[in-house]
């Protein structure tokens, strides 16, 4: 647990990748953006993270191969393959045309077979079924030569309808390739339909253990979880791996998610600037673990974790940069064994340039430090130490303090922007309105200076505000009271992503109506907006809607 | 061409065990893939000298082809083989996408090809390989018609990069050429008999029947025939084919395969577009084989229309019908 991938670095590719991929498709008419948005994390995990590779010198021997097995999520792929420098950004937009090196499936790039590809692409699939055979062909190869490249294979779970599949499954064992790591993209969706009513293929954990596989199963859309268990997996010796990533199809634009419909349908273009909208959009709701009751930590975080929490906020506080103490790093080490959520930490101390450290080795992914207590030289010099580290660097702005114009200089360095909406010090403070302002302000300025780092909402957030903060720019809910004040915090938590839902459909509809689309939108867009047309005050309107 | 006097036999999957020892000991990159066949295929040879170089999957032919296609990726020479009933015949479409699309460098050798398969039935007996393959995009063809052409075609393969598919015959063939005789040349066939009236274009075991056929025509009926070894179904050489058209009129084709899609359709191909004569085809009448024990090979031939009698009497009535 812990991994130094500069987590929201990472989470913007990815986001990023969905862009991509949506644009192409939309602009190509045709493409399949449910398994492209059911594998971004996995491949993101793989390319932006895990497997050694070099866009500069796609044929490097050393390399770890990706076998893309399910090649129809193509467009996803090539989106990858975009952000991690292969192509460039535009050419996804000339995915399924004539003529294009993107082809509806990805074609090997060699010497022998330069067109229709580019080099990295190492696998020409379209027909299911065959990739993991690929894999242990390349693995089996790799293993004799004493070579220590790292296999790859994404594969579907439609795709395992394919016997060949299983001929596979049975052989990767016997040759002992633990170089060779599947990865099941668990979608539970396939062409004509969900994939226990065309094909069963539950108990698929059991089948695989049955194969003599080591299995590992994680959400799959839970970028931390992915590389916590291809780091796990690395240390399996003699034996295969797959890692069973529960996905779900489409995920990141609501309509297409888990809507077999989805499987292959390009969206207008005209919808594209909304699914953009809606990308950039994620919530991600992080508890402060020194709200509600005092107990321990340990238990708020598990809670947090239950309830579907994205990241952990731990305030930390020393008693002189802010009155009160709370903890430090040493606990921080204790948290980073019980779980692999990413860790935002806040350090509200003075002198953070000396303590920095403890906070890259207790495993933190997000450091966060005052710009009250930081002179530019040492955030240059803080900055360096975290990018050096993977660990996404954030600066703090309490409210009475402006924006500090040195910032600008530094914009593509810094992952978290957050705008304090409380004095920091204590838990359980209440939001002040007019730091609202500032965060628009705020959010505006840093735009347009190119910044593309998140902004955090920290002090006060609960359901009351969220859509406010979320108008405001803000995308990382800090929620101390909000999660811990009462006692059901499952139901805390599901009430602050239903508010940021609603504040989403409410900023999608605006923007519909602006381009002139709303009704069209809202007719894509019915079964997630029925269930909150009350709030959204729709409801004579979706009914008109046929 | 001088070709070995007396009758000999030999027997193509010893010769193509042998050849893939020899070049495995000059090339440590190469390595086999079999599928529960390789004690069959003589690759087993190839297992016992360079143990960590033969991988066997098992009764599994997709997965054959597709590991192959694998270890190619990974920089080896790649040569994968089985039973020609089931591979190419349960997995054209591996083969299509996985090696020949991307131009992997596997070799894909099989046995038992045609009807000389024994007494297993139809269900073993290919006679739509020749067919399937040379429609494939960067697919290249070859059909040795005994073990001294297995071990010189299969160096020449070995070093050509790129996919090929080459089918063996399950019986000990007649010797057709000699340990003096060794050029082979992908795209090329063999002269090995020189003729002015007719030609006959073989492939395989057929070779050594028109052979026969070719002799015994010149004794009884004075008929000069040219014979080829066509053993480059693809790619094929036009030159020869064109030639022979020209010098002699009529080409007989014969091969152990449908007579839809093979050889026979090869050579009218390329004649039709060049220099249009009679090209008549022999080949196995688009049905199903039967079983036959090895000593009934003969009659099992002569059933299905591929003996040196029935090449005679189709040369007879064609030019016949020429003349008319």
């Amino acid at each position: 647990m812990g991994f130094r991938m500069r987590y929201l670095d990472l989470k913007r590719k990815v986001r990023d990748v969905r862009m991509l991929a949506i644009e192409g498709i939309a602009e190509a008419g045709s493409g399949h953006p449910g398994a492209s948005f059911s594998s971004a994390e996995i491949m993101g995990a793989l390319y932006f993270h895990k497997m050694k590779h070099d866009p500069n010198h796609p044929e490097w021997e050393d390399r770890d191969y990706f076998i893309n097995s399910k090649a129809h999520s193509a467009p996803g792929f090539y989106a990858i393959m975009a952000i991690a420098g292969y192509i460039e950004s535009d050419e996804v937009k000339t995915l399924r045309k004539m003529g294009s090196r993107l082809q509806g499936h990805p074609v090997r790039f060699s010497k022998y077979q330069q067109q229709h590809s580019f080099p990295g692409i190492e696998y020409s699939g379209g027909s299911e079924g065959i990739g993991l055979s690929v894999s242990i062909g390349i693995a089996l190869a790799k293993k004799y030569d004493g070579k220590s490249n790292r296999i790859f294979t994404l594969i579907g779970d439609g795709e395992s309808n394919e016997g060949q599949v299983w001929e596979a499954a049975m052989s990767a064992p016997k040759f002992r390739l633990d170089n060779l790591v599947a990865i099941l993209d668990r979608n539970k969706i396939q062409q004509d339909g969900f994939t226990e009513e065309i094909m069963p293929l539950d108990p698929v954990r059991d089948k695989w253990m049955a194969f003599n596989w080591n299995v590992v199963e994680v959400d799959g859309h839970k970028i931390e979880q992915l590389i916590d268990a291809l780091n796990r997996v690395e240390r399996m010796e003699d034996k295969p791996s797959i890692i069973i990533a529960n996905t779900i199809k489409g995920n990141g634009i609501k309509h297409m998610a888990n809507n077999p419909q989805w499987h292959g349908k390009a969206p207008p273009r005209k919808h594209i600037p909304i699914l953009i909208e809606e990308l950039q959009s994620e919530v991600m709701i992080a508890p402060s673990i020194i709200a509600g009751e005092r107990e321990n930590y340990e238990e708020k975080v598990r809670k947090a974790e239950r309830g579907g929490a994205d990241l952990i906020h731990l305030d930390v506080m020393d008693g002189l940069f802010v009155p009160n103490k709370t903890f430090f790093s040493d606990t921080i080490r204790n948290l980073r064994k019980i779980t692999s959520l990413p860790f935002d930490a806040h350090l509200m101390i003075e002198d953070p340039i000396i303590h920095v450290q403890d906070y890259i080795d207790a495993r933190c992914d997000i450091i966060t430090v005052h710009s009250e207590v930081c002179k530019e030289s040492e955030f240059i010099e803080i900055n360096e130490k975290l990018l050096k580290a993977g660990i996404s660097p954030g600066i703090a702005i309490n409210p009475d303090t402006p924006v500090p114009s040195w910032i600008y200089e530094h914009l593509d360095t810094i992952d978290v922007v957050i705008i304090m909406s409380v004095n920091p010090g204590f838990a359980g403070q209440k939001f002040i309105p007019e730091t609202l302002s500032k965060m628009i302000g705020a959010t505006r300025s840093l735009r347009q200076h190119g910044y593309r780092g998140y902004i955090e909402a920290d002090g006060g957030i609960d359901a009351t505000n969220l859509q406010q903060v979320f108008d405001a720019g803000a995308r990382i809910m800090v929620a101390g009271n909000a999660v811990y004040g009462s006692a059901d915090i499952n139901l805390n938590m599901i009430q602050l992503r239903h508010k940021a839902n609603v504040s989403l459909e409410r900023k999608l509809l605006e923007l519909a109506t602006a381009k002139g689309i709303r009704d069209d939108w809202m007719k894509t867009r019915k079964h997630i907006l029925i269930p909150l047309a009350n709030e959204l005050r729709i409801e004579d309107e979706l009914h008109a809607i046929k | 061409m001088q070709l070995s006097n007396e009758r000999k036999v030999s027997d193509m999957r010893s010769a193509y065990g042998d050849a893939l020892v020899q070049l495995g000991l000059l090339d440590p990159n190469l390595v086999c893939v079999g599928a529960d066949t390789t004690e069959s295929l003589k690759t087993k040879k190839f297992g016992d000298k360079f143990p960590k170089r033969l991988y066997n999957v098992g009764i599994a032919e997709a997965n054959l082809v597709s590991i192959a296609a694998g270890l190619a990726i990974a920089g080896k020479t790649v040569f994968a083989s089985t039973y020609a009933a089931f591979l190419p015949g349960r997995c054209l479409d591996q083969i299509r996408n996985t090696i020949c699309y991307p131009f992997l460098n596997v070799k894909l050798i099989v046995s038992h090809a045609g009807l000389t398969v024994g007494p297993d039935g139809a269900s073993h007996q290919q006679i739509e390989d020749l067919s399937v393959m040379r429609t494939i995009p960067n697919m290249r063809v070859l059909v040795p018609s005994d073990a001294l052409s297995v071990k010189f075609l299969i160096p020449l393969i070995a070093s050509a990069e790129g996919p090929f598919y080459m089918r063996l015959a399950r019986p000990a063939s007649d010797e057709v050429y000699n340990e003096n005789v060794n050029h082979f040349e992908i795209g090329k066939g063999s002269i090995l008999r020189e003729g002015s009236d007719t030609t006959i274009v073989a492939c395989g075991l057929m070779v050594s029947q028109a052979l026969k056929a070719a002799e015994a025509l010149m004794a009884e009926h004075g008929i000069s025939c040219r014979v080829i070894d066509m053993y480059s179904i693809k790619p094929i050489d036009s030159q020869l084919i064109y030639k022979a058209a020209v010098d002699t009129g009529l080409l007989v084709t014969i091969e152990e395969h449908n007579i839809i899609g093979g050889l026979g359709s090869a050579v009218s191909e390329v004649v039709s577009e060049n220099h249009p004569v009679y090209v008549k085809r022999i080949g196995i009448s688009d049905t199903f084989g039967e079983s036959a024990r090895d000593e009934e090979l003969d009659s099992l031939l002569d059933e299905y229309g591929l003996s040196f009698r029935q090449i005679m009497d189709v040369v007879m009535k064609t030019r016949r019908k020429i003349k008319k």
